[in-house]
């Protein structure tokens, strides 16, 4: 069978399958299970009622079982084995992890990454946006920073490798060194500690984008009599920014913070292509990396350390968005 | 369903037909060209006939390496009348696994080094060779008590017997320079390793720069470095020590393994030995650390790599004229003989049958190595194969280091657990090099997580 009949037959079969199981399932319901009539059939109207919205959710139920439930379980069973999965050694993985040194630094690590990557990009982002709906070629301004957000992670490392290149004739960054009259190329991505920011930098540059597009939405939703009403009151443009249209898009800025949160959470790209967690910048997902393949048990620990860290950032999330929508 | 039934038959005949069209295809015609040994290849024809059985081998070749490997097959078929199935996989280490718990496994199996195979051996999926093949290999191969160990693994019960049969080895101890250079600086190629130190030495007093070396290689940053210190490991220790340490029976920062670090730090650590300094080291990428050879004037003098690094040298450096490469030498004084690191596949039986163990003895006849050897990337320790029949005046004189080793040894990292040689080791020589930590640190930090596997 061609690859486009296989499609044609896939969608069939799919859509098919869901109008069928709706309308079967509600047949089933209304006319055999409790049907209209008998002795009481108000009561089974109200009790048919009461089913349909399981019977409706069950099958998105049965796949988020399938595809989150289960193998949140299932991983946190397996953290629980040794490399091969051949033996019980409960929590070994655990308390392996919590001396590992090289897991508390990736802990500190990712610490530094959620405190400095969500608000340098959340901040930028709302700057960006309210200045560039200010100026006339402020839509070429917002592609311009917008464009990273196309770039994948690892392409976007690719890119600054070459920025932070250890020569002056290609990393831009020694090369405005050496203009500037220093003649020794330094490595950034070798100095201690402050590595980290090199690398954060990549992320912000790639995410402020995310955010100021998501702000800017934000701030044209905020009526203007609110703002005309400030600049009668005699209000300087950082009074009405910060005082004024900052306070009125609070959740806006919530949820970007926090969806930037999570993302970095998870980022391990970056990490792995630069430095590959060498001279004191890994993180935990490429912490879990050195891992995967060759130490299952101890990997899907770590992996479980990760969800259970997101985890809150995740149920915050979700109550801001809710409460966005209202 | 019409259509489904004749495509089985169908398809048949095509591959059938394919099949003898390829037995037919011989790349050298045998009995021409007496770079190759036909006398032994008719005699192995003549005393085995496998008409109308088959034969599967599975590997880990594919793309060019499939033509290749496939261009020695068509000899056996054509010698023995068996037709043989050989196909490739990028995921073969994953697929022979599955295939073997499904009992669905090839007659023969190529692994791209030892670990798995020892593995699939002490979970009773490969057949022993016999001890008539390891005495073959013992009295064929150059350093062959070294190729036997290589391939001897414990079964189910841990009895030893030999399963691997190696087959297309690299030579991972070269020192690759440019002979202009040498020539024009009055430098000659050193005989051991104190007389490549004293030419470090030289090199850097004159105002030269003697090494290229370069760690990066993305996530796997860090695994040049380990070859060096494999390679010091053999040239200051007895072959033992290094199996001992490969296999943890010592710690990994037993004071002979951090010597070896050390003396690997003599080299890297030094900012006047290696171009760039010793910082640059760390981050200069494995592919491009080369370039060095070839500025003028010298960006650096020598660049210890493996035989596979001649695909990043620029492009039409001809190998020999442009670059050439000696062995990375022996201490004299330790008098270790000739030791050299590589990495190699083997063959390995799967599944019991035949053809299966004439296909064995096949790899014992000179053609089965001449016939790659003539073509590109093929070396052999097999000392029965004629010199001769490389292609490449540069691929003889890496044979030739090959079969005049005294002692063979597998990359370490390759046969230590996944996350010592794959991500520890390579972690720690980082740190080393860059001066985060010393040998006798990085030794340790490297021990404490082999300890905490489980």
């Amino acid at each position: 069978m061609s690859p486009l009949l296989q499609g044609i037959a896939t969608i069939l079969i799919g859509v098919g399958g869901c109008v069928g199981y709706f309308y079967g399932a509600n047949l089933l319901l209304d006319r055999v299970i409790f049907p209209p009539s008998g002795r009481d059939p108000g009561a089974n109207i109200s009790r048919a009622n009461a089913v349909r919205p399981w019977l409706f959710m069950a099958p998105a139920m049965a796949a988020l079982g399938l595809y989150l439930v289960y193998p949140v379980l299932g991983s946190f069973w397996r953290s629980l084995f040794n490399r091969d999965g051949g033996s019980f050694i409960g929590l070994g993985n655990y308390t392996d992890l919590a001396a590992d040194p090289a897991f508390r630094t990736a802990v500190l690590n990712n610490l530094l990454w959620v405190l400095v990557v969500p608000a340098a990009s959340t901040f930028l982002g709302l700057v960006a946006a309210q200045l560039t709906d200010r100026i006339r070629w402020g839509n070429i301004a917002k592609s311009i920073i917008f464009m990273p957000m196309a770039i994948s992670f690892v392409g976007a490392s690719l890119i600054w490798k070459f920025v932070y290149a250890n020569e002056a004739d290609i990393g831009l960054l020694n090369a405005i060194r050496a203009a500037l009259g220093f003649d020794d190329p330094i490595d950034v991505i070798q100095i201690p500690f402050w590595n980290n920011f090199f690398l954060m930098a990549i992320l912000i540059w790639i995410q402020t984008g995310f955010a100021m597009v998501i702000l800017s939405a934000a701030l044209r939703g905020i009526p203007d009599e609110t703002i005309e009403a400030a600049i009668l009151d005699g209000a300087n443009p950082f009074q009405i920014f910060f005082r004024i249209m900052v306070p009125q898009i609070t959740g806006t800025i919530l949820v970007v913070w926090t969806t930037i949160t999570i993302l970095v959470l998870k980022v391990f790209d970056i990490v792995y292509t630069m430095t590959g967690g060498n001279f004191g910048t890994q993180i935990l997902p490429s912490y879990m990396m050195s891992y995967m393949f060759k130490d299952d048990g101890r990997a899907t620990a770590v992996a479980f350390v990760i969800m259970l860290i997101v985890l809150p950032v995740m149920v915050w999330n979700i109550l801001q968005a809710r409460k966005e929508m209202r | 369903m019409q259509l489904i039934a004749m495509a089985g038959p169908v398809a048949a005949a095509l591959t059938l037909a394919a099949g003898a069209a390829h037995a037919q295809g011989l790349v050298f015609t045998p009995g021409e060209d007496d770079r190759f040994s036909w006398p032994s290849y008719e005699a192995f024809a003549e005393s085995h006939d496998l008409s109308g059985k088959t034969l599967d081998i599975s590997g880990v070749w594919t793309g060019p390496d499939k033509d290749l490997v496939e261009s020695v097959l068509a000899y056996f078929e054509a010698a023995t009348g068996a037709r043989v199935r050989y196909s490739g996989s990028e995921s073969f280490e994953q697929d022979i696994v599955i295939a073997a718990q499904a009992g669905s496994a090839p007659n023969i199996a190529v692994f791209p080094q030892p670990g798995l195979a020892a593995d699939m051996a002490r979970r009773g999926f490969l057949s022993p060779l016999g001890a008539d093949t390891a005495d073959w290999v013992r009295a064929n191969y150059a350093a062959g008590e070294s190729w036997v160990d290589l391939g001897t693994y414990e079964d189910e019960i841990g009895a030893e017997a030999l399963y691997g049969f190696f087959y297309k080895i690299d030579v991972k101890s070269l020192v690759w320079y440019v002979p202009d250079a040498f020539a024009e600086a009055g430098y000659e190629v050193p005989d051991t390793l104190e007389d490549l130190k004293a030419l470090t030495e030289r090199i850097a007093e004159e105002g030269g720069t003697p090494w290229c070396i370069g760690l990066g290689s993305g996530a796997a940053t860090g695994w040049p470095a380990t070859d060096w210190v494999e390679d010091l490991m053999l040239r200051r220790e007895a072959p033992g020590t290094y199996d001992a340490w490969v296999s943890h029976q010592i710690p990994f920062n037993d004071p002979a393994v951090v010597g070896a670090i050390e003396d690997y730090g003599w080299f890297a650590r030094n900012d006047a030995y290696v171009e760039g300094g010793a910082q640059a080291v760390a981050t200069t990428d494995f592919r491009e650390s080369p370039a060095g050879l070839f500025t003028f004037p010298p960006g650096c003098y020598m660049h210890r790599q493996a035989s596979f690094i001649d695909t990043y040298f620029p492009e039409g450096s001809e190998i020999g004229l442009d670059v050439d490469f000696f062995y990375f030498p022996a201490y004299a004084e330790r008098d270790l003989g000739r030791p050299v690191l590589g990495a190699g596949t083997l063959w390995a039986i799967t599944r019991e049958s035949e053809a299966a163990h004439v296909f064995i003895d096949f790899l014992k006849t000179p053609i089965a190595h001449e016939v790659w050897m003539a073509q590109s990337g093929f070396l052999t320790p097999f000392t029965g194969a004629s010199p001769e029949a490389y292609a490449t005046d540069s691929m003889r004189a890496q044979g030739e280091i090959l079969t005049s080793a005294t002692t063979f040894r597998f990359d370490g990292s390759d046969l230590m657990p996944g996350e010592i040689g794959a991500d520890a080791f390579w972690k720690g020589m980082v740190a080393y090099t860059t001066g985060r930590s010393d040998a006798e640190t990085a030794a340790q930090e490297i021990e404490r997580r082999w300890n905490a596997i489980r």
